[in-house]
């Protein structure tokens, strides 16, 4: 049965550079979690140490009852899949697959059974007696993929697995990889700069920024109600606004705005941050009269991009850029010309609102 | 859902053993050590005792025998005194013309459009198959006394004995060494500088002497002083053509071997050990700083070269490459006719080697270096390993001292395992086992630093992959990083065995009675009067390493052909 994997004030340092600060979190048996940040975050080196390649400075570690601080690589039993795939090249696919089972010491027979075992589920059958040269890549990272799983790992770890595939590859793949951690019931950790595969995937998202852990929640929970400026920029996007609140308003050069969360901050600067697909165009998308009449700008469309389902509208408020998401089907009803005058219409009750920010506006 | 729960159980029945983990852990730190301690006692204790021999009286460590009187003695000789300059001469003037003939050499082949490219590669490297003696023999054939040209054509009393003998030998002996580095360079630099250069409006000798010539700089330090470190250390081509021309080399050896005068022996070797230490730490520090001049985006395009131009590079390409075909071709020929220059009947009869008992020298030279090859491979590459294994003990100490022997000469080497082995109680002295070591120690630079670039050729992911299925350390060699370098492993093999069937000053003092070595008998015949017998026995050498290319080469296609190879580089 899986266990608890706890992680502990763990903390890692490379000379003067705090590669992982603090990190706590308990990834539950059976569950999907994914570490999401930009590169340089921390989130490989914190993967390093769950795996044991490397030795965090400080903190404990341990997989249910067990303490694995000091436990080498090979005694962990968790199962990696590499970015690179790291297949052993002078191994045929069955071959690779058994060499952890071999170096468990497992009879032949039970070995050869597994090995088919896993060739089925991973539609690799027709593949084992070939090279990983003679394999796609996608191939090649269902067998890195068999190849880990083989070993019934405790904790099954995956570095980036689709970052080096082509597109199509990489959304067929998630899908496997999803259905085998629902089917067998993996505790898996998966690693990755893609905001879109860790939403789609994961049962819980750890955002991780300079090493530290800036939040934890489901995808829905990440993308609705993020936690800093920083999760509202790097998972979708946002439009930022800098203010001051003044009379239960946010004020924001010419304009003020209504905003629900106000109070939510203390301090008079702030910040706020509104996804483009939450603002509305009047009369296209909403109604005036619904409309908080001080929460409406008149503005320019400077540029218009068709992308397929959604229409991007890009403005000018007050010298700053701006995105207005709008689905095409809306779009149709009554299209816009670029120059052409619209109004905008921010909810109150779309607005995140933070007292910093995590890079200076520009 | 059952056959599930099965599999659970059966898995959870095999895990990885704890025994075998705990034992794992001690095989890298053993490992470094133990490289540790074969460069200790077979490379800096025989040093020990040179220092000890030349700055202390009878070679014993006590404040009141330190003395510098062998210093003096060698300094206040004149007879001593001129092997120093006459090295010098001979090292400062061989390294002019060969770095300025191999940098026009290189040039022709990478930036000019000129014809028989392979051809040249291939004849500029030859003088690697052969023993260092092969071009002192074929000049004395060519311009001695009885030589060919010189009393034969011209009928001449002059000839080439002395100086200018050794100084033409070595710069034939030094081409391949200096080739390499300069046609590296001259490969990596961007040609495409140049045609900025000239777009803009400069001359071509201006392009040259403002681009060509400071872009290559790095190269032509490195090559001058790999040079001037082969010609200083050379013992070969000196004790053939010198005559009563000493250099420090030839001297050290007349010291020991004739008047038995260990301690001025050890005391010229630390003169020697000076300018060849000063050269290689030159030439190391060079290749470092020259990696960075290295472009990615350098291309192999040359555009057409100027008719004159390719004439004047083509017959000067053909003049040299010539001069080495016709050393060859004067040593293995001189072999087979009865008396040169007089007598070009053919016969075998310098092949019968009555002197030294027959063949035995050259068996006992091709078993030794096949098991030079085989130690000396396999010895660099379980170094490099333990070296850039995840968790390195000492790393850095052991690379200090992996490339410190491509430092030391040779000759010096081998005088220091004299003094340092021969004792009753090291049963290896005075048999084939010391040799082998000696050769292997004397050659680990370069075979452990193929053996590195080779393994950091090695996705580090896929020792991580071995090891998180449970993968020891020995499983991971054996099973996935030994297999994976066979190709270097293969070249430094041949890297090896080449070094050991040819190398003659590491292994002059170690011959004894009961071993002998083809190379050392070449200056034992020569020496003798067997002249054509040592010509006979060259032929036999070259003969052998060509043979042996031949076969890795097959083996190398054969492997290299496989189809699990051609992904050995990180994807």
């Amino acid at each position: 049965m899986s266990k608890q994997l706890v992680l502990k004030n763990i903390c890692k340092s490379f000379g003067s550079l705090i590669a992982v600060d603090d990190v706590n979190l308990t990834v539950e048996p059976g569950e999907f979690i994914c570490f999401l940040g930009p590169s340089g975050c921390g989130k490989t080196t914190l993967l390093r140490i769950i795996t044991g390649f490397e030795f965090q400075t400080s903190g404990d570690i341990s997989y249910g009852e067990r303490n694995l601080n000091n436990v080498i690589p090979q005694k962990r039993d968790f199962g990696i899949v590499f970015q690179s795939y790291a297949l052993f090249p002078n191994m045929t696919v069955q071959e690779n697959i058994s060499f952890g089972l071999k170096m468990r010491k497992m009879p032949q027979n039970l070995i050869d059974e597994r090995v088919d075992e896993m060739t089925d589920l991973m539609g690799l059958t027709d593949w084992k007696s070939h090279y990983p040269a003679q394999l796609s890549g996608g191939q090649q990272q269902r067998v890195a993929l068999a190849r880990a799983i083989a070993i019934k790992p405790n904790v099954l770890l995956l570095d980036e697995p689709l970052s080096a595939l082509d597109a199509k590859i990489r959304i067929r793949l998630r899908a496997v990889i999803k259905r085998l951690q629902q089917d067998l019931g993996i505790t898996m950790i998966y690693v990755t700069h893609d905001q879109e595969e860790a939403l789609s995937m994961a049962d819980r998202v750890v955002v991780m920024r300079n090493g530290q852990l800036r939040q934890i929640g489901s995808p829905w929970e990440i993308y609705k109600k993020p936690k800093t400026s920083f999760i509202a920029e790097f998972v979708g996007t946002s439009n930022f606004f800098d203010g001051q609140k003044k009379d239960g308003l946010v004020v924001c050069g010419e304009h003020s705005f209504v905003v629900s969360k106000i109070d939510t901050v203390s301090g008079n600067k702030v910040y706020l941050a509104i996804r483009p697909e939450d603002i509305e165009i009047v009369g296209t998308t909403i109604k005036a009269e619904d409309c908080e009449p001080s929460n409406i700008i008149e503005v320019k469309a400077e540029l218009i991009t068709f992308l397929g389902a959604v229409v991007d509208i890009t403005v000018n408020l007050e010298g700053r850029e701006m995105i207005v998401d709008i689905a095409q089907k809306e779009f149709a009803k009554k299209p816009l010309k670029e120059q052409e005058t619209l109004h905008l219409y921010f909810p109150p009750d779309a607005f995140h609102i933070y007292s910093e920010f995590f890079k200076k506006l520009i | 859902m059952n056959s599930q729960q099965r599999q659970d159980t059966t898995l959870k029945d095999y895990t990885v053993s704890s025994a075998r983990m705990e034992f794992d852990k001690f095989i890298v730190p053993t490992v470094t050590l133990f490289i540790l301690a074969l460069l200790f006692f077979f490379m800096l204790f025989p040093l020990w005792m040179i220092l000890k021999l030349s700055f202390f009286k009878g070679g014993v460590l006590a404040l009141d025998n330190f003395t510098l009187s062998h210093f003096k003695q060698y300094f206040t000789t004149a007879y001593t005194l001129r092997s120093l300059w006459h090295s010098l001469y001979i090292s400062g003037f061989t390294t002019l013309i060969v770095t300025v003939l191999i940098f026009f050499f290189a040039y022709a082949l990478t930036r000019t459009t000129i014809a028989n490219k392979t051809f040249f590669k291939n004849i500029i490297m030859m003088p690697l198959v052969a023993p260092s003696i092969v071009q002192a023999l074929a000049l004395i054939y060519l311009f001695g006394r009885n030589g060919l040209i010189t009393s034969h054509f011209f009928e001449t009393d002059w000839n080439i004995y002395g100086a200018t003998g050794i100084i033409v030998s070595e710069v034939l002996y030094c081409l391949p060494h200096a080739f390499v580095i300069l046609f590296t360079t001259l490969s990596a630099v961007d040609i495409r500088l140049d045609e900025a250069a000239e777009s803009l409006g400069a001359s071509p000798f201006k392009v040259f002497t403002k681009i060509t010539l400071p872009s290559a700089k790095y190269g032509i330090i490195s090559a001058a002083a790999l040079t001037f470190n082969l010609t200083i250390t050379d013992f070969g081509n000196p004790v053939v053509i010198g005559g009563n021309y000493s250099v420090l080399a030839t001297e050290i050896y007349a010291q020991v071997t004739n008047l038995y005068r260990f301690d001025l022996g050890a005391t010229i070797s630390i003169i020697l050990l000076i300018p060849s230490l000063g050269a290689f730490m030159l030439n190391y520090y060079i290749s470092r700083k020259s990696f960075s001049m290295i472009s990615g985006a350098a291309r192999p395009f040359i555009p057409p070269t100027r008719p004159l131009k390719k004439f004047l590079y083509s017959s000067f390409c053909y003049t040299v490459a010539l001069s080495i075909i016709l050393i060859f071709a004067t040593v293995i020929i001189g072999s087979f006719v009865k008396t040169w220059p007089y007598d070009w009947s053919l016969t075998l009869e310098h092949y019968k080697f009555p002197s030294i008992g027959g063949y035995s020298a050259l068996w006992t030279s091709l078993w030794i270096s096949l098991i030079v090859g085989v130690v000396g491979s396999f010895v660099t590459l379980v170094a490099a390993y333990a070296m850039e294994t995840r968790r390195p003990y000492l790393k850095q100490i052991v690379y200090f001292f992996s490339v410190m022997p491509a430092a030391i000469p040779g000759l010096v080497m081998g005088l220091g395992y004299i003094l340092a082995f021969n004792k009753p109680y090291y049963w290896f002295y005075g048999t084939p086992w010391i040799v082998v070591i000696n050769i292997v120690i004397c050659n680990f630079t370069l075979g452990i630093l193929s053996s590195i670039t080779n393994l950091k050729n090695i996705d580090p992911s896929i020792e991580e992959a071995s090891i998180s299925l449970g993968g020891d350390t020995l499983s991971t060699f054996f099973k996935i990083i030994f297999p994976l370098s066979r190709v270097a492993f293969i070249q430094n093999f041949t890297y090896f065995f080449m070094r050991s069937m040819t190398t003659i000053s590491a292994v002059i003092f170690l011959v004894s009675a009961t071993v002998h070595l083809a190379a050392i008998e070449i200056i034992m015949l020569d020496n003798d009067g067997w002249t054509a017998s040592a010509n006979a026995m060259c032929t036999c050498i070259i003969a052998i390493v060509f043979v042996m290319l031949g076969l890795l080469h097959l083996f190398n296609k054969r492997v290299g052909n496989d189809a699990q190879n051609t992904s050995l580089i990180n994807p």
